[in-house]
């Protein structure tokens, strides 16, 4: 037997057939394409490349996971039936198989199950379209979670990749229009406002605490700017004194909060309704229309997020370049700077952090402070977007920045995950809210689904250990 | 020296509840000295209604945040407007109508859902607050499907709980239940492992209590208060509404943390709670009796996320309070406060120019309705009328301001409180007598002068008119 245990299953005799058997899978697969290319007269070159492509990819595909699976689940029911000191069986292969890939084959089942009892009680439900999108699901299902097995670290980005991947192409066959250039621009313009607004919670979420104040910070910022604006104030250094408030604001959620961080989550929540209510007073005064904020937002600001907006000639608004920035500069700086692994090194561990001298009390106040600039910057963009303020307008990101943050696969238990992760996440919610919204899904079955949805996720990787193997 | 031990054990554990009480008294004597009518037998009939919701979902939070693990249920607002829409629709349906069958419903479904959410807790190893966020999604999005609006009937028997002109309505019953049953459940040994789990897990699990077990039971506790509160809301709206319960969210974890309880497990008194919420009832029943114009919600609200705030740093200063103030009985202090409190609402509430005979024919319909009593002030000589002694001591009265007198100025309710006050300053006595301080003497004196407090509330009447014949 092979000293690599990853190598090991390729190379026992069971799998020689099946082996076999891809070749021919593959060759069969790359030639009904290459037939297509040519009765379609596209040229020769692009059929050629076409047709290795696909060859190898099914290659890949089949040996890589269908067979490793397969394999893998042979070897570990004879080593157990080794260890039994009997003679393996096939009864027993099986078993052990069942066993070992439980999660995939319920998952198998519920699919089969729902698909056979919708197909059985609503009429015009068996279409060939939708037989074909329940089949990739369940070919996803697997390839994602034998593809998963080899993967480490990063087990929760590819996961998120591959139900990223899996909804988007299940919504383009379904929902009609959802490729089309207006579509993905105002798809991309909304994740971009969400994975803005959830910058801060990254952050606050690998030091392992939540902050629940950025829906308010959002909304006061938005109703704040408006009214900044209207007394007349120049809308840049309107926009700097909302930021700035929004630093103070997020300081101060960081000092208040640090004493108490087993219940950050309920100090930032007092601090934003404190902060909501603060500013609807402080806009209302000497206005007849409570809550509601009337006035002109500049052109600049419409420009930097409205739909029609315009970066530097290209019919792209500005705020998916900054999102994009902000983005990079924030994986590249999580991962190389010191402050960044500094941060990780907090959340994964407090004591050993503080041990090297690493302070503590800095990066919480730091973290909330950045947060907090960046709910305010939000708020201010949506200004732009909507070009009306409302202070109800953050209240959507209460839960999808929790949500995103916990799909993309940070650990809310600090130290594990990053602003990559969350990039996931946030496209893999506005893929899906797309998707729901595109099939003439209402809002409260929306709502109903995310908060069914975040539970898994959480459950697949951000499990506490049981409380045995931490005494 | 070992009673002196104890002593201070004893009066230290309950120190946090000196900030409730103190902001308990505080708010009455504004609010009574604002609108004496809350101390009317209907403005106490219709604030207990409208408080008993909140008070009983404070107790379903407080029997979760006991076990520990910050579980905060954050879905218990949507909890109460699930089951008050489904049962709203149920009734609709005529499957249950009965007292009973409504009954046996709510507290069904509530436990129902708190079992799942602890077995996911238990099982699936997530933390809490994403189990309460995503059922806090999940249920309020169905609820929207169940009754896409207010509207719909509770059924005819429960017509009467929202009138509250009585103060023995259904509501306080269903409060005094709880919190009786609560107090029971207190004395049994679970309620011990149930705290020991809080105040440290990996103790209760290496000295053999089943976590698990009590974790489920500390949520079936939990779901039946979550039952009542339903009930008592659904009672005071009289018809189905699927947002209204969900501000029961913020307001009631708001309540919690005033009243003291560590939402880091182990620590919870129904006292606490108790006071908690009627704080949080005060603070938006005397801001309602200032006028703030269009911004009022704006004020209510900015003050809840202040006092959430200030209230949890509390519990950052509660080590250095206890320091200080190790020799202060929080008990004490709410009977000298009760009794300063009840001469503020004497005051408040006394009809003195119906007393003063220079005032000549007094205000008509007070004097009129009743009659006997301004007899009783015009004529000291005359004993109390005899009737009022067998009358019930609140019912009698229908008008406002005379309600604190007539309280008084039975003879079976004077009798009553002289008699407290007696036993509480003997039994004071007697518990600090074996310390070699001065606090038996501090103590001696707050007793005589409640003594001397009572004596002169009793002969008040008789005192003013001596005073009016004076001049």
């Amino acid at each position: 037997m092979a000293e690599n245990p990853l190598f090991a299953p390729l190379t026992t005799p069971v799998v020689r057939p099946l082996r076999w058997i891809g070749l021919a899978l593959a060759a069969l697969i790359a030639a009904i394409g290459a037939g297509f290319g040519f009765a379609q007269h596209a040229p020769t070159q692009y059929v050629i490349f076409t047709t290795a492509g696909t060859f190898t990819l099914a290659l890949w595909l089949w040996n890589g996971f269908f067979v490793r699976w397969i394999a893998e689940s042979a070897l570990l029911s004879r080593a157990a039936a080794e260890r039994a000191g009997r003679q393996a069986s096939a009864r027993m292969a099986l078993r052990g198989f069942a066993s070992g890939n439980k999660g995939v084959l319920a998952g198998l089942g519920i699919l089969i199950l729902g698909f056979i009892v919708l197909s059985l009680t609503l009429t015009g439900f068996l279409t060939w379209l939708n037989l074909f999108t329940a089949l990739f699901l369940a070919a996803s299902l697997v390839f994602t979670t034998i593809a998963s097995r080899a993967f480490g670290d990063n087990r929760s980005a590819f996961i998120g990749l591959m139900v990223l991947g899996t909804i988007f192409v299940v919504a383009s066959l379904n929902v009609e229009g959802f490729l089309s250039g207006p579509n993905i621009k105002s798809m991309l313009v909304f994740a971009a406002f969400l994975g803005l607004a959830t910058v801060g919670q990254t952050l606050v979420a690998v030091l392992g605490g939540l902050d629940l104040s950025i829906p308010f910070l959002i909304g006061s910022s938005n109703v704040g700017l408006l009214y900044l604006i209207g007394l007349g104030i120049p809308s840049p250094i309107a926009v700097i004194l909302v930021l700035v408030a929004g630093v103070a604001i997020g300081f101060l959620n960081g000092l208040l909060s640090f004493p108490l961080q087993g219940q950050a989550l309920i100090v930032t929540l007092g601090v934003g309704f404190a902060t909501s209510g603060l500013t609807q007073i402080l806009t209302s005064i000497g206005s007849s229309y409570a809550g509601n904020v009337y006035g002109q937002v500049p052109a600049w600001l419409s420009n930097l997020a409205a739909m029609n907006g315009v970066t530097f000639g290209i019919a792209i608004p500005p705020v998916i370049f900054i999102w994009i920035a902000v983005a990079i500069a924030l994986i590249f700086g999580l991962k190389n700077t010191v402050y960044g692994r500094y941060l990780y090194a907090l959340g994964g561990n407090r004591t050993s952090a503080q041990r090297i001298q690493i302070s503590e009390r800095r990066y919480w106040y730091g973290v909330f402070t950045i947060s907090g600039f960046s709910s305010t910057l939000t708020g201010s963009l949506l200004l732009g977007w909507s070009g009306g303020g409302f202070i109800g307008v953050g209240d959507p990101y209460l839960f999808m920045t929790l949500a995103a943050v916990v799909i993309g696969g940070t650990s809310l238990l600090g130290g594990h995950g990053g602003y990559g992760f969350t990039v996931i996440g946030v496209l893999v919610l506005q893929v899906l809210t797309a998707f729901l919204v595109g099939i003439g899904l209402k809002f409260e079955w929306q709502q109903f689904i995310y908060g069914l949805l975040i539970l898994p996720m959480v459950a697949l990787y951000a499990r506490s250990p049981h409380i045995r193997t931490q005494i | 020296m070992s009673s002196a031990v104890s002593t201070a054990r004893g009066t230290s554990y309950n120190t946090f509840l000196l900030v409730p009480i103190l902001l308990f008294f505080g708010l009455m004597t504004v609010a009574v000295l604002r609108s004496p009518s809350l101390v009317t037998s209907s403005g106490i009939g219709s604030a207990e209604i409208v408080v008993a919701p909140l008070i009983l979902s404070t107790y379903a939070l407080m029997a979760t945040a006991l076990a520990g693990r910050a579980t905060v249920d954050l879905s218990i607002g949507p909890l109460i407007g699930f089951i008050n829409v489904t049962m709203i629709q149920l009734h609709a349906a005529g499957i249950i109508s009965s007292p009973i069958a409504v009954f046996a419903y709510s507290l069904f479904a509530g436990v129902v859902y708190q079992i799942v959410f602890g077995l996911i807790v238990i099982w699936v190893r997530v933390q809490p607050i994403i189990v309460s966020l995503s059922g806090y999604l999940a249920l309020s999005g169905i609820n929207l499907v169940i009754l896409p609006r207010p509207g719909g009937a509770a059924p005819d028997w429960m017509s009467g709980w929202g009138s509250g002109t009585t103060i023995f309505s259904p509501s306080i019953i269903m409060v005094a239940v709880a919190t009786l049953g609560w107090l029971i459940f207190s004395a049994t040994p679970f309620y011990g492992h149930l705290r020991l789990m809080g105040s440290d897990e990996r103790a209760a699990y290496t000295s053999g209590v089943r976590i698990g077990v009590v974790r489920i039971g500390a949520h079936v506790v939990c779901g039946l208060f979550a039952g009542l509160a339903s009930l008592s809301f659904t009672g005071l709206i009289s018809s189905g509404d699927p947002t209204q319960g969900t501000t029961y969210t913020l307001i009631s974890v708001t309540a919690l943390v005033l009243g003291g309880t560590s939402l880091a497990g182990g620590r919870a008194t129904v006292f606490g709670s108790l006071l908690g919420a009627l704080n949080l009832f005060l603070i938006g029943y005397v801001l309602s009796t200032f006028d703030f114009g269009a911004v009022q919600g704006f004020v209510t609200d900015l003050c809840y996320g202040l006092i959430l705030v200030l209230s949890l740093l509390m519990t950052v200063a509660l080590p250095y309070l206890q320091r200080w103030l190790r020799n202060v009985s929080p008990f004490i202090v709410f009977v000298v406060l009760g009794l300063l409190f009840t001469g503020v609402a004497l005051h408040a509430t006394y009809d003195y120019t119906a007393l003063s005979p220079h005032a000549g024919a007094p205000p008509a319909p007070v004097a009129d309705q009743a009659a006997g009593n301004q007899d009783d002030a015009a004529a000291p000589q005359r004993p109390p009328m005899n009737p009022e002694i067998f009358a019930p001591v609140l019912e009698q009265v229908q008008e406002g301001p005379d309600f604190a007198r007539t309280l008084l100025s039975t003879r079976t309710s004077q009798l009553a409180v002289l008699l407290l006050a007696i036993v509480i300053a003997l039994r004071l006595l007697v518990w600090q007598a074996s310390q070699r301080r001065l606090t038996p003497l501090l103590y001696a004196a707050i007793g005589v002068g409640g003594v001397l407090g009572v004596w002169l509330l009793m002969n008040t009447t008789a005192l003013v008119a001596r005073l009016g014949h004076g001049h």
